[in-house]
């Protein structure tokens, strides 16, 4: 490994308002959470705008991160959490789910049994609907308000959804693999 | 850490978003941990910008904007205040900019202005000379700190500036005035009689006072002396006749407004000594 | 474009009883001009009147052309000073951007656009891009000296005038100096004051000597270090025939003026030595070897 300083080296002078260190860590983290969140939200100013807000929200607590865990998850947490905001704010405008009927070609699915197994499978069978909501609540660890703020449905849809999508899962599970 | 990482065909299918829920899952999952891929990802990314046609966002100007957030200050209430009442921009920052504006400053201006006004209320005649002593050296003990280099450090380099130094002085003390006017006269409000309006004059001449004095010396200087002077007269008048009705008399009052028309006059004529360093310390 | 210029005739600034500066003449054009002096001497007070903050008792002032007693040439000179005082207090709660972007609105900078770009540039010209949104209360001696010289730089003035800019600044950031004052120094005239002299060796083409409120010497530094060759010389001993003599780092003794005999091992003469001689070894001169006091 090179001797480029690690990301909690990075926060520790930011802390101490080193400009610096600031850019360095906006170059080394923005591309991967811009892309993630674009993945939640086609709306590229939107993204643009959450992006903003994270790294502002970094420089103003550096210190909020205390050191359990990946810094990149701590970061994530920030940055969804911004755009879920932002989506709030602007109102009317419905995040996307970064999959729009695009069907997995016949190798993908043989490579998705063969890779991730039963999970997979009984994931690619949900519909887009449950696919949102198992990637906001179960991937991304929102709360169903949260959720429901990004997907803009009711929080009452969101719990729907989630218990359907589980009872899917549970119920594909059982079955084993076809 | 195991040894497992995207392999570029995985990478790509991210980034392109034609990838599963569970393949996308699993790698976000894979990110959070994983340095090296973060890095791999981070660069397509950004170097799509320039050529497929995968921008996913300007991550130049993002930055600059992100920058600017943190760096640049941003204006204070009272500032956006000046700005609303019609100051232009630039001038609103450079009024609000003056240690006079200080919370813990002006809080601790409006404690005393509180006590005296409630003991006005409550505490009948005494309560009134006590307000009358406080109220009308409140105003000029503001303006004054406003442009004193005591509270003003950076003066020096100020006032080698082209920025006419008596027209940031007249619009300090008009902001300060503006701010300190209604507040001692919000407070004055509890006080019984005509008292509450009594103390507007003599606030309004000593501020002329203090402002025609600062073109020889310092503005805390004979702000302090002008409060000493007044709160010997109001003692001395408390302890000759005990009625505060003597500040009142038309004469009186007339008084004052002579006096802040005289200061005001000596103050333009001798403007042009606010351009120079005084021998103030 | 006229040449940037600094003309003074026959000036003097009295405060009550004491006299600062006495018959001063100075003809200043683009190049660094150091201020060379002990403590007393009138350098801040020269440097005061040179920057427009003080008037003189007497005699002429002229900054580029313009006269400093009239008020409308007086702003036009200001809009082509910059100016580092001595000391420089700071609003609290100031970051350094805050800082210079409040000073640059001083001085006309109305466009923030504008105004944000040359502030990054001076604070970028005194190695502090990086420390733009730090407080400058939470900044160390040196760093606030670079904060107060960036506010001076806005705008590259045509005169900059800069009070002991070398006070509490690393050798690294004083070579950085050196080359923002050259460039600067190739239309701007500046005038520096220090009392160590190695910073006019280093800075400086030209040097004014002030003693005591009148100027000893006004020239070329090279000029000046020459009246010193041939009267400098090492000994294993202090040597009671010259004028001056101090125990160096090496542990030999330099010997500077008076007669030496002949025979002794003469060495290149240095603007330290130099100074002393003019001076002649007065008492409040101490002979410091390029340590600040």
């Amino acid at each position: 490994m090179d001797s480029r300083p690690d990301d909690e080296t990075l926060l520790l002078a930011v802390a101490e308002r080193d400009m610096g260190a600031f850019r360095t860590l906006y170059e080394r983290h923005a591309g991967w959470l811009a892309i993630r969140l674009s993945r939640r939200c086609n709306d590229r100013d939107l993204v643009a705008d959450a992006i903003q807000d994270t790294f502002v929200a970094v420089w103003q607590k550096p210190r909020g991160f205390r050191g359990d865990g990946d810094i990149a998850a701590w970061l994530w947490g920030i940055a969804i959490r911004r755009l879920v905001s932002r989506l709030r704010t602007r109102g009317g405008v419905a995040a996307v789910s970064g999959h729009p009927g695009v069907a997995p070609a016949a190798e993908d699915q043989v490579l998705l049994s063969v890779e991730y197994g039963d999970i997979g499978q009984a994931l690619a069978r949900l519909s887009p609907e449950m696919r949102a909501v198992i990637q906001a609540v179960v991937l991304d660890g929102l709360s169903a308000r949260e959720a429901a703020q990004l997907l803009h449905v009711p929080v009452s849809s969101v719990k729907t959804r989630l218990y359907r999508a589980k009872a899917h899962l549970r119920a594909a599970l059982a079955e084993g693999p076809s | 850490m195991t040894g497992w990482h995207l392999d570029d065909d995985m990478l790509r299918r991210y980034v392109e978003r034609t990838d599963s829920l569970a393949e996308g899952a699993s790698a976000e999952q894979h990110l959070l941990s994983c340095e090296p891929c973060r890095a791999r990802v981070t660069a397509a990314v950004t170097a799509a910008a320039g050529g497929t046609g995968l921008s996913v966002i300007d991550f130049a100007a993002v930055w600059d904007r992100t920058r600017d957030a943190v760096e640049v200050p941003r204006p204070s209430v009272f500032e956006r205040l000046l700005r609303g009442a019609g100051l232009p921009a630039q001038e609103a920052r450079l009024v609000a900019v003056a240690s006079a504006f200080r919370g813990v400053w002006l809080a601790g201006v409006a404690a005393v202005l509180a006590f005296a006004a409630l003991a006005a209320a409550f505490g009948h005649a005494r309560g009134v000379w006590l307000f009358l002593s406080v109220a009308p050296i409140v105003p000029c003990l503001v303006v004054a700190s406003s442009y004193d280099p005591w509270m003003d450090p950076a003066l020096e380099p100020e006032l080698v500036t082209p920025y006419p130094m008596l027209r940031l002085v007249l619009l300090r003390t008009i902001a300060v005035l503006a701010l300190a006017l209604p507040a001692v006269l919000l407070f004055g409000l509890v006080v019984p009689g005509e008292t509450a309006f009594a103390w507007l004059l003599p606030a309004v001449g000593f501020v002329a006072v203090v402002l025609a004095a600062s073109t020889w010396v310092s503005p805390l200087r004979s702000a302090i002396a002008v409060s000493s002077a007044w709160l010997a007269a109001i003692w001395l008048l408390a302890a000759r006749s005990g009625a505060p009705e003597a500040v009142l008399q038309a004469r009186t009052q007339a008084g004052f407004l002579a006096l802040a028309a005289a200061s005001f006059a000596i103050f333009l004529v001798r403007r042009r000594r606010l351009h120079q360093l005084r021998p103030w310390r | 474009m006229a040449t940037a210029s600094i003309s003074l005739r026959d000036v003097g600034r009295t405060f009550g009883a004491t006299r600062a500066l006495a018959g001063v003449d100075l003809d200043l054009r683009p190049g660094v001009t150091g201020l060379l002096g002990p403590n007393g001497a009138g350098k801040t007070t020269l440097l005061r009147l040179l920057a427009t903050a003080l008037p003189p008792s007497q005699g002429q002032v002229r900054v580029l052309g313009l006269d400093p007693e009239v008020p409308a040439e007086r702003t036009g000179i200001r809009r082509q000073l910059g100016y580092q005082p001595q000391e420089v207090g700071f609003p609290r709660g100031f970051t350094a951007f805050a800082f210079v972007d409040y000073i640059a609105l001083l001085k006309e900078w109305t466009q923030p656009a504008a105004r944000h770009a040359e502030v990054r540039r001076v604070l970028d010209l005194v190695g502090l891009s990086d420390l733009g949104a730090k407080r400058i209360r939470a900044m160390s001696g040196g760093q606030r000296r670079r904060v107060s010289l960036a506010q001076a730089l806005l705008g590259s003035p045509a005169v900059l005038i800069l009070d002991e800019p070398t006070t509490g600044v690393d050798p690294e950031q004083r070579v950085v100096l050196r080359a923002v004052l050259a460039e600067l120094a190739r239309t701007s005239v500046v005038v520096l004051s220090t009392h160590q002299t190695e910073d006019v060796a280093a800075l400086c083409e030209r040097v004014i000597v002030l003693d005591r409120g009148r100027v000893r010497y006004d020239g070329p530094v090279t000029e000046l270090t020459g009246q010193a060759a041939g009267r400098v010389w090492l000994a294993d001993e202090p040597d009671p025939a010259a004028s001056i003599s101090w125990r160096t780092g090496t542990g030999r003794y330099r010997n500077v003026g008076g007669r030496a005999r002949d025979g002794v091992e003469h060495v290149e003469p240095s603007l330290e030595d130099a100074y002393l001689l003019l001076r002649g070894g007065s008492p409040e001169h101490e002979p410091a070897q390029g340590v600040a006091s």
